[in-house]
Parts: structure tokens; C-alpha cells; sequence
């Protein structure tokens, strides 16, 4: 009771990209752009890293995204950030892209629970 | 090897209450875990599919046609959207739950249409008695039409996203607009089993934590 965490509930929530060309122009076939009056985009195709930081912060702050979809390699640019990023919504989610295959060992949610895993964890739950 | 905890009372099977919850949370995290990564791989090969289209598309049409020069930047809301609940299974985890409303903009329209009609179908049952038959044709047809009316803006949707590559686009690109559109759907159901992992996870930490307070 005193950990209850409110998530923030919507009925048009967006779904936001960092990624490549081919995969943002492929996402936002599907329907995903959203360009707000002040031409405020919900992607950003990938470029230099500042850019990439200060966007991702910017996607994890907005209340009208849900899901933040980041390219694995983009996420590795800034893994820090990624790492220590542990709010229910928006949900981070890394995702391959066409030069870089995912890798479950990357992935800040496995991370997170890869511990779990270990022979550190398994013997002292047995101590 | 398993220990007995003399403290508590067991069951036949020599485990406690607790135990058994406790092995239903770490069942539940490991089949959270397994489908987590099943849904990563197929979203994988979804887009790996998507890809391929769109070089292709882009092969046929011309680099110049198929372009990021060409997106539209002017004030637009998205077609495609999500609705974020509170997952009604357990109020107090705090764990989301996320569905897609694909090209929402045209189906919501159709859907409140559709919600209307069976309203007023309800408020007047008498009048639906009189002549079933013809009644029985005439809602079949009517239901057909219907589909057909929530089919048809879905497609004037796509056709708009894709119109800024141009009014004649190659088949390729409306293959990869599905496959992706595809790839959303897997990514809803990935962003659903991160935060039932991530739930059960906490629930798996919180009873190791409290098996090591307890020693």
C-alpha cells in the first residue's frame, strides 16, 4: 500500500521513436507521427549524441507518450541514462535495428532482472 | 534440498502457503521472462521483413521518392494511438496495460456509429419483432455494410500516411506498411509483458528481501 505507484491513464497516448531512417519512416507509415501546433515531433531521427540525450529526456517527461521505442544501439549511446531510467510509463522499449541485431545481454529491462540469475543471489536465498 | 521451516504449519505436501506463492511468483516472472523474449524475436523477423520492403520500395520508386525530405512536418495528431489503463487485475501493483487503437481517428468515428445504432436498437425492441425475416436480411446486410464503412476510412487512413511518397506508390511500400503496423502490434504486447515481468520481479525481490530480514 504505502509503494502504490499511479500510473498515468490516457486514451490517445503516442508512441515516440529514437531510431534510424528506415525504421522511423516505417513506424510512421503506420500511422505513429504526431506533430503538435509548435511542429513538435514525437521522433527523432538519429543523429549526433546530445541530441539523442536531451530527446530522450524530453520523450520521458511528455505526459502524452506512453511507449518510448529507442533503436539498441541508440539506447547503448546513452546507457547510463537508459539504465537509470525506472518509471512505468512511458515504457522504454529497445529494438533492433537493420545494422544492429538485438542483444538480450544490452537490454536495461533483463539487466535489471538478470541478477536474479547469478550464483551471488541463488546462494544467499539458500543461506 | 529443500528445508522444512518448523515455525509455520505445512500442508501434506510439506510445503507452506508461502512457498507455494512464493513458486507462483517466480513461475510467473520466468514465463513473463520467456514470452518477453519470444515476442523480441518475432518482432525481429517483422522488421527485418519491413526493411527489406521498404529497400525494395525504395529500389523501385527512387531513393528521392522514398525520403525523410518528404515527411510531413505540419501540424497533424496521430492516426495511430494507445489507451493506458491500470491493469484491473490488480489495482495496487501500479502495472499499466497498454492497447493499441490502430488509425483511431477513422475507427473511433465507425465504432460510436456502430454503439448508437444498438442503442437505439434497445430502445425501441417493439419495432424489430414486426417482419423478422426481412428484418433478419436486412441487419445481415446492414452489418456487412457496416464492415465495409469501418474498412473503407481504414484505408483512406493508410492511403493518407502513405500519399507523401506520392498519389502511385509501388506495392512494395504498402507491403511494409502492414509488416509495420504488424510490428506495432508485437510492440504492445512487449511493452504489456515488460511490465507483468517487471511486476512479478518486484513481487520475487520483495520475499528475497524479506527471507534475508528474517535471518
Amino acid at each position: 500500500m504505502a509503494n502504490r505507484v499511479q500510473i498515468p491513464t490516457s486514451n490517445s497516448a503516442l508512441i515516440a521513436m529514437i531510431a534510424d531512417e528506415d525504421t522511423v519512416v516505417g513506424f510512421l507509415m503506420a500511422g505513429v507521427g504526431n506533430v503538435d501546433l509548435r511542429r513538435k515531433t514525437n521522433y527523432l531521427i538519429v543523429d549526433s549524441i546530445k541530441q539523442i540525450e536531451d530527446t530522450f529526456k524530453e520523450f520521458t517527461t511528455r505526459e502524452d507518450i506512453a511507449v518510448v521505442l529507442i533503436s539498441q544501439y541508440v539506447a547503448n549511446m546513452i546507457r547510463f541514462l537508459v539504465d537509470s531510467y525506472n518509471k512505468p510509463v512511458p515504457a522504454i522499449l529497445e529494438i533492433p535495428s537493420k545494422d544492429h541485431p538485438y542483444d538480450p545481454a544490452h537490454d536495461s529491462v533483463l539487466s535489471r532482472v538478470k541478477y536474479l540469475f547469478s550464483a551471488e543471489s541463488v546462494a544467499s536465498g539458500r543461506r | 534440498m529443500e528445508v522444512v521451516d518448523h515455525e509455520t504449519p505445512s500442508l501434506e505436501n510439506g510445503k507452506t502457503d508461502k512457498e507455494v506463492e512464493e513458486n507462483a511468483n517466480v513461475l510467473q516472472f520466468m514465463d513473463s521472462m520467456d514470452a518477453y523474449l519470444t515476442l523480441i524475436h518475432s518482432l525481429s523477423s517483422t522488421l527485418r521483413r519491413g526493411w527489406l520492403e521498404l529497400a525494395s520500395a525504395r529500389h523501385s520508386m527512387g531513393a528521392s521518392r522514398v525520403n525523410t525530405v518528404l515527411l510531413d512536418h505540419t501540424s497533424h495528431p496521430a492516426a495511430t494511438s494507445l489507451l493506458v489503463t491500470q491493469d484491473e487485475r490488480k489495482v495496487d501493483s501500479g502495472k499499466p496495460h497498454f492497447t493499441l487503437c490502430k488509425w483511431a481517428s477513422s475507427s473511433n468515428e465507425n465504432s460510436l456509429f456502430g454503439e448508437k445504432q444498438s442503442s437505439q436498437d434497445k430502445l425501441h425492441p417493439q419495432l424489430r419483432h414486426r417482419g423478422s425475416t426481412e428484418l433478419y436480411e436486412e441487419k445481415t446486410s446492414s452489418e456487412n455494410k457496416a464492415s465495409r464503412e469501418v474498412d473503407d476510412p481504414v484505408q483512406k487512413e493508410r492511403s493518407k500516411s502513405l500519399s507523401m511518397f506520392g498519389t502511385l506508390v509501388s506495392p512494395k511500400l504498402r507491403a511494409a506498411q502492414l509488416s509495420f503496423e504488424a510490428a506495432l502490434e508485437t510492440l504492445v504486447e512487449i511493452a504489456n509483458m515488460r511490465s507483468e515481468m517487471l511486476c512479478a520481479f518486484d513481487q520475487v525481490n520483495m520475499k528475497l528481501a524479506g527471507r534475508k530480514d528474517e535471518k
